[in-house]
């Protein structure tokens, strides 16, 4: 049985439609991301989950039962808020007992429910400061505990470790993952990064404009995107797209046949310098990025666009020159309906 | 030769100039402060001091002799007339009545009007026109509606079976609808103020409680009530001090009566300098009042930095 289940959900805020017929399948202690550019609907859909939004159509199923109209905290969802939303007047030990308080749980049981939580993430040392006496992470981990607390079937983060620097990002990001496998709850969890979506998620979810793009492992979106949306989203730097006729001849002669109007994406780490007889493509070097592991070249091609390679070892090559750029053609990825998206962006 | 030139400069120690960025910026300060602080100085120490000047001395305004009595003028407000502590005892009661129930209906008109939706802005505005009407207009209109039985309140009243009483003639109904008309007059600053202060709380509490199971009732009282308490605290203590300094309300609706029923401090000051030219007996009525001003002040001070550490 299936812990979640969205049926062509849809949502509109007056005349605008922000989810446009949303469907999916999350397994019973899953960890789903959703992706997306900035203003796809993210939050939107993960707040009609938690009952902060209403549904506009479609169903919605936790459990095994349609949640449309229930109320919010009848979900048995528990949310992790970008903004932590922990009560400033309240002591850490409060907030994550408010849930169990206005429930009418007895004292007794709200402190050993505080506490099991406390000690799963270490608060056990801060129960009795308020939040603004800790930092951003220990912030993080109280409004995770009082997710705990709850004791949901599903938990809901919206952006969780966006307020943090980049090194505590990369810890609680681990955090956040270890948790999961204790609890083995399901969890969808919402960001913009897509390396927190790649190391997290069992599936991720790619959304554009409302729509799911495409739904797999992360393995599965950065191997075989379904489209050149998902390919430039997923993987860093972005895949480059070219014209399928500027390497068709190479690419069929290497066994990749191109057909006729197709794009084809190279990602930029999969990219080689060869020798001139093996390359598939051929450029000028405009710049590079040295970053210490390896360098970004920025190759302009004939045609004018800039192809991104990623050049292992410390003997990039100078700006202004002629490079020979191959690839196992293995790796290449022909997209055959996309032309017209990108002529139109 | 430039050589030379440059080592007899560096020879000679540069003098420091007098005006160095501190006393330049000192300067400025003073300057930028002197209209406020001459105004300040002119307008408020200075009349302070001739009150409490005056206070100590016997003067009758007619007769332009005054005679210094020391502190017989305090003695007699705080020991020897009775009518000071009535007076005191009615501005207690108005305070007491305004305060809870100004900031009863200001909370609940800005909880009511806080989110933008169909005629809130009507509505704030309905509620804020009182405050800034003339209060002379106000309480011409307000004397006409509370007439014994010809009054539209009365009227009204009896439409469902109540017979009203003389609203401004009896002492007791007197302070009572003093009370309420100035309610009416001042509640839509302080339901601005809650507004303002209930938009401040971020969405994400009240969601998060949502979520976690509190009802309406439950989140307000745990956790917007708590988040409101640093404007409550202050709108407790300005609506206190101006119900304190009440006077034209009174002026205009009672003059004090009936039977002195509604006589508060600052009327009764105004009485006793200008209509019974009592100057220092006034004066010492108006250093006793600056005291409980300041004291309430001093107050509010410390419960915010209590409140805040
Ligand atoms: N209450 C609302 N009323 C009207 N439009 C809204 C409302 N909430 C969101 N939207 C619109 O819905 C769209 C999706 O918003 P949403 O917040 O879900 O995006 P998101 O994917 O979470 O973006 P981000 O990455 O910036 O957080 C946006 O275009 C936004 O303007
Ligand atoms: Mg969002």
């Amino acid at each position: 049985m299936s812990s979640l289940t969205l049926r062509n959900l849809t949502k509109s805020f007056g005349k605008t439609d922000v989810i446009r017929g949303v469907s999916l399948d999350v397994e019973e202690g899953e960890f789903v991301v959703f992706v997306g550019p900035s203003g796809c609907g993210k939050s939107t859909l993960l707040r009609m989950i938690a009952g902060l939004e209403d549904v506009s159509g479609g169903d919605l199923m936790i459990g095994g039962q349609r949640m449309n109209d229930v109320q919010a905290a009848k979900r048995g969802v528990a949310m992790v808020f970008q903004s932590y939303a922990l009560y400033p007047h309240l002591t850490v030990r409060q907030n994550m007992g408010f849930g169990l308080k206005v429930r009418k749980v007895p004292a007794a049981d709200i402190a050993r429910q505080v506490d099991e939580a406390a000690a799963v993430l270490k608060l056990d040392a801060l129960l009795d400061r308020y939040p603004r006496e800790l930092s951003g992470g220990q912030r993080q981990r109280v409004a995770i505990g009082r997710a705990i607390v709850a004791s949901p079937e599903v938990f809901l983060f919206d952006e969780p470790l966006s307020n943090l620097d980049a090194e505590l990002r990369v810890h609680m990001r681990a955090e956040i993952a270890a948790l999961h496998r204790r609890l083995g709850n399901t969890m969808v969890y919402v960001t913009h990064d897509q390396i927190e979506a790649m190391t997290l998620a069992d599936r991720i979810v790619v959304l554009r404009d409302g729509r799911v793009e495409q739904v797999g492992t992360p393995r599965e979106l950065y191997e075989s995107p379904a489209n050149t949306f998902v390919a430039q989203f997923i993987g860093s730097p972005k895949m480059n797209l070219v014209d399928g006729g500027a390497v068709a001849d190479r690419l069929s002669a290497l066994g990749r046949p191109v057909p006729e109007g197709a794009l084809v994406g190279l990602r930029p780490e999969h990219l080689q310098l060869v020798p001139a007889d093996q390359a598939i493509l051929g450029g000028r070097l405009v710049t590079s990025e040295y970053t210490g592991a390896d360098t970004l070249l920025h190759v302009e091609l004939a045609d004018g666009e800039v192809l991104l390679m990623v050049h292992q070892g410390s003997d990039a090559p100078e700006p202004g020159a002629d490079l020979s750029i191959g690839i196992d053609p293995a790796l290449a990825h022909i997209f055959e309906q996309d032309v017209a998206a990108k002529n139109a962006a | 030769m430039a050589v030379t030139d440059t080592t007899e400069t560096t020879a000679r120690k540069p003098r420091a100039p007098w005006l160095t960025l501190r006393r330049r910026e000192a300067i400025e300060g003073w300057l930028f402060v002197s209209p406020t602080l001459i105004g300040f100085l002119i307008f408020f120490l200075g009349p302070l001091i001739a009150v409490v000047f005056y206070s100590l001395t016997e003067w009758n305004l007619l007769s332009q002799k005054s005679t210094y009595v020391g502190l017989a003028n305090y003695t007699d407000a705080l020991r020897d007339n009775p009518d000071f502590w009535h007076v005191i005892r009615n501005s207690v009661i108005f305070a007491a009545g305004l305060v809870p129930l100004n900031m009863a209906l200001a909370l609940g008109l800005a909880v009511a009007l806080c989110r933008p939706g169909k005629g809130v802005v009507f509505f704030r505005t309905v509620f804020f026109a009182p405050v800034i009407t003339s209060a002379v207009a106000w309480a011409i209109v307000w004397k006409f509606l509370l007439q014994g039985e010809a009054g539209a309140v009365n009227q009204m009243l009896a439409g469902i079976g109540i017979d009203g009483p003389n609203w401004l003639r009896e002492p007791n109904w007197a302070m009572f609808a003093v009370i309420v008309t100035r309610v009416i007059k001042m509640v839509g600053l302080n339901m601005i103020l809650y507004i303002a202060a209930l938009q401040a709380v971020p969405r994400d509490y009240e969601e998060a409680a949502r979520l976690e199971g509190a009802n309406s009732w439950q989140i307000f009282r745990m956790v917007t009530w708590p988040l409101l308490a640093p404007t409550t605290l202050i709108i407790m203590v300005i609506t206190t001090i101006g119900s304190f300094k009440v006077f034209d309300h009174i002026y205009l609706m009672t003059g004090g009566g009936p039977e002195n029923g509604t006589l508060v401090l600052a009327y009764y000051i105004y009485e006793q300098a200008f209509e019974f030219f009592n100057i220092g007996y006034a004066a010492a009525l108006a250093i006793i009042m600056f005291v409980i001003v300041l004291a309430l002040t001093v107050v509010q001070l410390l419960l915010r930095q209590k409140g805040s550490s």
